[in-house]
């Protein structure tokens, strides 16, 4: 492998697969490195890929109902929990039944190694199949830079070179802060951290437990007591014959209130409302890792330079804007935009930052960045201690009274709402609440 | 369900290298900081992996061995103690997820 490549990518995650598919479609000579024992051996997500992008790397991949994918979804959930208490909004429907799916539930140890297999054969199928290459178990400790242009990449002793370097590292972003685009040290401030248990069911308790239809899933997301009083949210998502049941975060908060995240994450279990849900499983991995918030704060001002890209979760490129959180198909995305800017740049055959800006303006044009900037209120919002402490109080204590029927007279709905936001917090609290919630939403 | 503790749930884990006694550490604490200047020494309960661990004299003391690459330490320590990388695939340590 001593001659030039037209691209490198680092990560084999979403996003770098993502990339790789695109180059590999359009003949580009790339390199793609990964420092894992496989694809998506170090990845960890929720996760839900949403929105349809990847019927554009794998057309019609609902076929391949042993592909990499476990289940769309179908159904639906937000929870406002206190201590003993649920009160959730739920939808489920029939239109989300037919492909392309609205969301995809995925393992990524499974989904990003299955993805591989599918930019393997794109390479096959390239004018550089015997040039193109997925390596993995390799390391990149440094982007080469040449009168400030990343010309390549230094694993131990050895360089690799392309015209064009995609950094899809993940939120860990090291090489991203080498290349100057991003502070050396990235405060907890916008930070997450996520912690995740996969449960094993017998299918056909999963599926009964929580109503699914062959390959149909749910996505629950809660708040409240979840997080005892930490900022961030809980998560729950149907794999195939396992769940993944996790919390996010906020670092800051966490590191503040002297809670350690896997005690929470016991707690939230046995919550008597989520203790009934995931009864009788078998805990079979544990994991964690750290997210961005989706505060524009953190990301890096420019997510290129002369001969450089960056995209996916390495940009900070996720949010929870209350609806979903979002980061695989931001990944996606970004990931396709990178690879066509790199293609861009071949056929100009000018890799300057002049032309790498178009990625940053395509991304900033997409669904992507126009999301992360109209939400910015909502991602506020979400990490206000009123909408994730006192509301779900609030709400889980006006439906403790409104659906309790005692052989007395009873209160309208209107005086019982009044005496829960007096119990748990201030009308002021609810109109400002209101007013954000309407204008962020 | 049985309330899993944590190092019930960190033998779930495959990590690389385990059969490697003399592993090269991909995270360097500086513990010296975290033991004079740190006022809340939050990697001892931040860490989901419990790598931080502090003594009975309220000293804190790393080991790489139990790191699921997280990054939370790199994050939360804010006074400069934490230097961190991957670890090297050969003579790291590290994890490989089994779902992810």
């Amino acid at each position: 492998m001593d001659e030039k490549f037209d691209c490198i990518i680092v990560g084999a995650g979403v996003a770098g697969l993502t990339a790789a598919m695109i180059l590999a479609r359009n003949n580009m000579k790339f390199l793609l490195i990964e420092k894992g024992e496989f694809p998506g051996s170090k990845n960890v997500s929720g996760g839900v890929i949403w929105g349809e992008d990847l019927s554009r790397l794998v057309p019609e991949y609902w076929h391949e109902t042993d592909g990499g994918w476990d289940r769309y979804i179908n159904h639906r959930r937000l929870t406002f929990i206190d201590e003993q208490s649920s009160f959730s909004i739920d939808f489920k429907s029939d239109h989300f039944n037919t492909p392309p799916y609205a969301g995809i539930v995925v393992l990524r140890s499974k989904f990003d190694r299955w993805l591989a297999g599918k930019v393997e054969e794109a390479i096959a199928e390239s004018d550089f199949a015997m040039d193109s290459f997925i390596a993995t178990n390799i390391l990149v400790e440094e982007i080469l830079m040449e009168k400030d242009k990343a010309v390549g990449i230094r694993t131990g002793d050895e360089k690799f070179y392309a015209d064009s370097i995609i950094l899809a590292e993940g939120v860990n972003n090291l090489l991203t802060r080498q290349a100057g685009l991003q502070n050396d040290y990235v405060p907890a401030d916008h930070i997450l951290t996520g912690v995740k248990e996969i449960i094993r069911y017998d299918q056909n308790v999963l599926e009964d437990r929580f109503q699914l239809n062959g390959l149909s899933g749910m996505s629950n997301e809660y708040v409240g007591f979840a997080t005892r009083g930490v900022e961030g949210g809980g998560f729950l998502y149907t794999n195939r014959d396992t769940i993944s049941i996790g919390l996010v975060l906020g670092l800051k908060d966490l590191r503040k209130k002297g809670l350690k995240p896997h005690d929470i994450l016991s707690d939230f279990k046995a919550h008597p409302v989520i203790k009934d849900t995931i009864r009788g499983g078998e805990v079979v991995e544990y994991s964690a890792h750290v997210v961005s918030s989706g505060d524009k704060r953190i990301m890096p001002k420019k997510l290129y330079k002369d001969g450089l890209l960056v995209c996916g979760e390495a940009a900070n490129l996720l949010m929870n804007a209350g609806k979903a959180i979002q980061g695989m198909d931001y990944a996606m995305r970004s990931g396709i935009l990178a690879a066509e800017s790199a293609i861009k740049a071949r056929d100009a055959g000018d890799f300057s930052s002049h032309i790498m800006k178009g990625y940053q303006d395509a991304l900033n044009n997409s669904y992507v960045m126009q999301d992360i900037n109209n939400f910015q209120d909502a991602v506020h919002l979400l990490h206000n201690p009123v909408m994730y402490q006192k509301m779900p109080n609030l709400i889980n204590h006006f439906g403790r009274n409104f659906f309790t029927i005692r052989n007395e007279p009873t209160k309208k709905a209107h005086a019982m709402f009044r005496e829960s936001v007096s119990e748990h917090a201030s009308w002021m609290d609810l109109i400002k609440i209101g007013i954000k919630g309407a204008r962020s939403l | 369900m049985k309330r899993l503790n944590l190092t019930e749930r960190l033998g779930l884990i495959s990590y690389r290298n385990q059969s490697k006694s003399d592993i090269k550490p991909h995270i360097r604490v500086e513990t010296d900081i975290c033991n004079s200047v740190c006022p809340h020494k939050c990697t001892t309960y931040v860490c989901p992996a419990n790598c931080y661990t502090m003594d009975e004299e309220g000293k804190v003391h790393f080991q790489v061995e139990d790191c699921i690459e997280c990054g939370t330490c790199m994050y939360a320590c804010d006074q400069g103690a934490v230097t961190w990388e991957f670890p090297d695939p050969e003579i790291g340590r590290g994890i490989t997820w089994n779902y992810g």
